[in-house]
């Protein structure tokens, strides 16, 4: 199909659409505004994105965001090696993190299982996963993944791989939001709450 | 639920619209192209955000302009009245507000606006293949708990993943395919017989209903089964599922299972979607969405505002006049070409004339 802009134009909106979340007509947009932008402000989201890139690795054994060969939490020995939650993306871990609930280690599988965009379980950091189990002594692994299609599969599957290693796998319960009144709860989170109940220690 | 008032811009061919409805027969009058059917657009859109014509957000904007405007007043069984504002563009997202406060969810727009829709597309219901009766049933369990909404997402995002499996082995089962095949269907067996089990406890509770409001549209009684009853449902989806994978590998699709599922009627034995005439079709179509109308306004404690589409050119006279005096409770929004009989008790009528609105003072 013969474009309508300028090659270089063009070749930017490519690069811009192929990013998740952005369709054609916002990688349009965003290329119009760039091209209209002051030189200045242009470098330094180009120096950004590069400088990023090159000091923004990924932790050698979970897999997390970092700045050096381990991550803060995996480099750090005040956190239980015997506990690791596992999540979907670097930003999951931050959510985490903010509810100051968890002191165990995490595991960032970058992706779900999805067959409709080529991602099997050979994609994702699952083998890694299971190559830490005996060395670290862990006794439990938490799924923390996104209550939706794939996050589902995904935890089925690692709790079938993991369970024959005989650790504990649990999946954390996706709950209400905390201060919202039951009565104003979305049904939805209402009931996946309720399958999610737990026995009350008393 | 009651509509009380009605404000569309750049909405179809309406450049600037107000109108207010009464409770009771409202009658929206004007002759084809003039705009009635934009009118129950509109507000069908408002309750579903979609267009029952099953056209893109442009197809609704007015020509020449980027956003539409659709307000609607409505007042509730429970005495609260809530606003709704939808603004329809053709760059970038719509939006919602209700109350004007924006909604976090689209999902969260359903149950604040319930319309029951008639059409004369509905005939499609009867006559075209399975998918239309399953999004019937489906619609119908959304309308009724949230959570449906969410499992039919999750059965069909299911069924395209296991196909896209069977697509990327080629058909050929290795262990690595026949690994992923088990966990696929391990979560189709649990979604889809959630979904099974739903659609078929619906099924149960619509059939009495429909076939009443046949036999009161037809005005004699008739000869109707209507039955879901899918094979896996009866053998288990899991085991259904193992039964098929030769056949799933051989056609690469995933060949069992609730999206294959039909909602089967038959008048006088034979089935209605090739064997009955063009009249029996539209009285079933429309019998099929009183009954939704119905079981809703008693399971959710709020009748939805039914808007009948140009059903009386569709429907032949005796029909006609016995929907008419038929008009189940709540209130109706009815569009025609031409002037109603007096049977139909109209409260109020609108008279649309090339996108203008000439409202009638209310009569009792
Ligand atoms: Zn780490």
């Amino acid at each position: 199909m013969a474009s309508a802009y300028t090659q270089p134009m063009q070749a930017l909106i490519d690069a811009l659409s192929r990013l998740p979340g952005i369709g054609p007509k916002s990688a349009q947009r965003i290329a119009f505004h760039l091209i209209k932008c002051e030189e200045r402000d242009v470098e330094q989201l180009s120096s950004a994105i590069t400088k990023a890139k090159t000091m923004v690795k990924f932790c050698q054994r979970c897999f997390n965001f970092s700045e050096s060969d381990l991550c803060q939490y995996c480099g750090d020995d005040r956190r239980d090696a015997t506990t690791i939650c596992v999540v979907e993306e670097s930003r999951d871990v931050i959510a985490i993190e903010k509810t100051r609930e968890f002191s165990g280690q995490y595991h960032v599988l970058l992706g779900t299982i999805n067959p409709l965009d080529g991602v099997g379980p050979e994609q994702l950091k699952i083998r890694e996963l299971l190559q830490r189990i005996e060395p670290q002594g862990v006794k439990e692994v938490i799924l923390c993944l996104n209550p939706n299609t794939e996050g589902d599969v995904t935890s089925m599957y690692l709790a079938r791989v993991l369970r024959p290693l005989g650790v504990k796998v649990t999946r954390i319960a996706s709950g209400l939001p905390v201060g919202g009144d039951l009565e104003y709860a979305d049904e939805l989170t209402l009931g996946r709450a309720l399958e999610g109940r737990r026995e009350v220690v008393g | 639920m009651i509509l009380r008032h009605l404000h569309l811009s750049n909405f179809r061919n309406f450049i600037d619209a107000q109108v207010s409805f009464t409770s009771g027969v409202n009658a929206i009058v004007g002759t084809n192209g003039q705009g009635k059917t934009s009118l129950a657009e509109a507000l069908g859109f408002l309750s579903t955000t979609k267009s029952f014509r099953g056209v893109p957000t442009e197809a609704m904007i007015r020509d020449s302009t980027h956003t539409a405007f659709i307000r609607a007043r409505v007042l509730h069984a429970d005495g609260r009245e809530v606003t709704i504002d939808a603004r329809l563009t053709n760059q970038g997202r719509n939006q919602v507000l209700v109350n004007g406060k924006k909604l976090p969810k689209i999902r969260d727009l359903l149950g604040i606006l319930r319309t029951t829709v008639f059409s004369p597309d509905d005939l499609d219901l009867v006559k075209s293949g399975p998918h239309l009766r399953r999004d019937y049933l489906d619609d119908t369990l959304a309308a009724l708990a949230k959570k449906y909404d969410a499992l039919r997402l999750d059965v069909d995002r299911i069924v395209r993943q296991r196909n896209a499996v069977l697509k990327q082995s080629g058909g050929r089962l290795n262990s690595a395919v026949a690994s992923m095949l088990d966990l696929w269907d391990e979560k189709f067996s649990i979604s889809g017989t959630q979904l099974g089990a739903a659609r078929l406890e619906l099924a149960e509770k619509l059939t009495p209903l429909i076939v009443h409001a046949y036999e009161e549209l037809a005005q004699r009684p008739s000869d109707i089964t209507i039955s879901y009853s899918p094979e896996w449902l009866t053998v288990g989806l899991a085991k259904s599922l193992v039964e098929a994978r030769v056949e799933d590998l051989r056609r690469l699709i995933t060949t069992v299972g609730p999206h294959r599922d039909d909602f089967e009627i038959t008048i006088n034995s034979l089935p209605a979607r090739t064997h009955a005439s063009q009249g029996e079709q539209r009285t079933m179509a429309l019998a099929l969405r009183l009954a939704v109308h119905r079981l809703i306004g008693e399971q959710v404690g709020e009748t939805p505002i039914l808007i009948l589409d140009d059903v009386l050119s569709e429907l032949d006279p005796d029909r006609a006049r016995s929907l008419l005096q038929h008009f189940p409770v709540g209130q109706v929004l009815i569009t025609t070409a031409s002037e109603l009989p007096v049977e139909a008790h109209i409260a109020k009528k609108v008279e649309i004339r090339g996108g203008t609105i000439i409202s009638a003072p209310e009569s009792d």
